[in-house]
């Protein structure tokens, strides 16, 4: 049985694709990000901000907040962070805000990995042990090759007010509400555990083997790859468990169940 | 111990001045020491609302820049001595202070002994905004049942949590039940299900509070308090931790049609 010929197969109102082939850009690394990479937990902030990618202090600090909140139970309490600023170029004050959020979220922060000659020299006068890096070696960190895997998927418990946009270059878990002009922007898939009212794009990258799943599924706008679709103009009485995915003629929804007798199906 | 609490919405127009004149009298009224700062630089209003217009001599930029002391720019008011405001400049822009220098005003005035301390905030999440929330310890959102009140009083929550204040409660200003019994208005349970922050109050859309407006006198002082302005007095009451039930605000639209018009509605 094909999952398309499903007969539960929600009909989307409308189901298009974008104008042009949707090339998102995903890019995490404009995103403030915790990441474990060889037993060592890193903080990657984004890159000083450029005219394309205005990211000021405000903007990545209510980030930092956010993340650690989100994922505050899984933190080992005292877990060594080390923190990647690249270019990132911090003053001293900055630097001892984001230490005494670590600290707060039980954090310690254990050294200090910069391009930047003033973040470095503020660093220092802090205290904390510094790797001057030369921007060299920062540019081929910060552009992964094409073709590598995906990263770890992101699980936060959190809800995504409007105005809160997630990217992750992997799968994204939310153990809470999207509410309506919030918006989660994923390589991989999307898993909201919770209402999902916002925006979710989900294999942003181009795809289209990725999924959507909620409880409660009343978005605003769903993306898969390079198709768009709206929800339905007249809502359904009642909210099931859904998963979106890309079939015949573009995103479809079917009810949790269904799809999951599907996939066992498939396999078999 | 001084409460400092901002009173915030990020839309315009919902009430966030005249929530902070009715509950700073309401709890003026209560026997609580309590000064009101307009924090809306540029387009003051408060001292409109309190009536405490022409009263003013000195603003908050006089005290920063040394050219008064506080208790010369503190409006005290005269029917009601617990309350004093301090008044905004209305010449100058948002941008003539700073975060620090809202923060050096609030513990100024916590030194002088004020039970609470409630900031009104300027529309927007700018800068305005940012000095607005700078030295508070709480936060009071006020939202319409409008989807775009509530839209973006839900950015403003999200924003007051990354700023760590962590205490947030919600005001609903304006709800007309019988729109909301009709169907034709979000209710508080939708609101509440969106924003999920424990709720302050309702109070009822009520035509008086423009006559009080006008008039530069909050509603709470009338002798005979209408439903809006038992509204905001027992949401005073609640803020000093009693516990008091939320109105039925339902009551004077009830009748038999709109009960058996519920049941079928399920």
């Amino acid at each position: 049985m094909s999952l398309d010929s499903t007969p539960e197969t929600v009909d989307l109102e409308s189901t298009e694709t974008t104008p042009e082939p949707a090339k998102v850009e995903v890019d995490p690394a404009l995103q403030v990000r915790f990441k474990t990479q060889n037993g060592k937990t890193l903080l990657l902030l984004p890159p000083e901000p450029t005219e394309s990618t205005v990211s000021p202090w405000e903007e990545m600090w209510e980030q930092l907040k956010h993340r650690l909140a989100a994922g505050e139970r899984f933190w080992q309490p005292q877990t060594a962070i080390h923190l990647m600023a690249r270019d990132r170029l911090l003053d001293a004050r900055q630097l001892q805000i984001i230490a005494d959020a670590l600290t707060e979220a039980n954090l310690t922060l254990k050294r200090i990995y910069t391009s930047r000659r003033q973040t470095a020299v503020a660093a220092v006068t802090l205290g904390y042990s510094v790797e001057q890096q030369n921007s060299l070696s920062h540019l081929t960190q910060a552009a992964p090759q094409p073709g590598t895997t995906l990263d770890d998927p992101l699980y936060l418990q959190s809800t995504i007010r409007s105005g809160m946009e997630i990217r992750h270059a992997g799968t994204v878990i939310i153990l809470g509400d999207v509410n309506p002009g919030g918006s989660l922007i994923a390589e991989g898939d999307i898993v909201v555990w919770g209402r999902l009212k916002g925006l979710a794009h989900a294999g942003a990258k181009g795809n289209r083997q990725c999924r959507i799943m909620t409880l409660h599924m009343e978005p605003t706008q769903l993306r898969i790859a390079d198709k768009v679709a709206r929800p339905p103009e007249h809502p359904p009485a009642e909210y099931l468990p859904e998963v979106a995915y890309i079939g015949e003629g573009g995103i479809r929804i079917a009810p949790a169940q269904e799809f999951a007798r599907w996939l066992t199906e498939h396999q078999a | 111990m001084t409460r400092v609490v901002v009173l915030t919405s990020g839309k315009g127009g919902v009430g966030k001045t005249t929530c902070t004149a009715n509950l700073g009298m309401a709890l003026a009224q209560q026997g609580q020491r309590i000064a009101v700062i307009d924090a809306d630089f540029g387009l003051r209003n408060l001292d409109l609302l309190l009536g405490l217009e022409n009263r003013i001599v000195f603003t908050a930029l006089d005290v920063l820049a040394g050219d008064c002391r506080l208790e010369q720019a503190l409006v005290k008011d005269k029917r009601q001595p617990n309350l004093a405001l301090l008044p905004a400049a209305q010449n100058r822009s948002k941008e003539a202070i700073t975060p620090e220098q809202m923060t050096e005003l609030v513990s100024k005035l916590s030194a002088a002994e004020f039970d609470f301390i409630f900031i009104d905030c300027p529309a927007g999440i700018e800068g305005g905004f940012r000095n607005a929330i700078a030295a508070a310890k709480e936060a009071i959102v006020v939202t319409t049942p409008e989807i775009s009140a509530v839209r973006d009083a839900d950015r403003v929550i999200g924003l007051l949590e990354a700023n760590d204040i962590k205490t947030k409660r919600l005001i609903i200003n304006r709800l007309k039940p019988a729109m909301v019994q009709e169907d034709q208005m979000m209710s508080v349970q939708d609101v509440q299900d969106i924003l999920a922050i424990p709720l302050l109050g309702v109070i009822p859309d009520d035509e008086r509070v423009i006559v009080s407006t006008n008039k530069g006198e909050p509603l709470v002082l009338e002798k005979k308090l209408s439903l809006a302005g038992v509204a905001f007095a027992n949401v005073a009451r609640r803020l000093l931790g009693e516990k008091v039930s939320f109105l039925d605000l339902n009551a004077p639209h009830d009748d038999l049609f709109s009960r058996v018009r519920r049941l079928f509605r399920g």
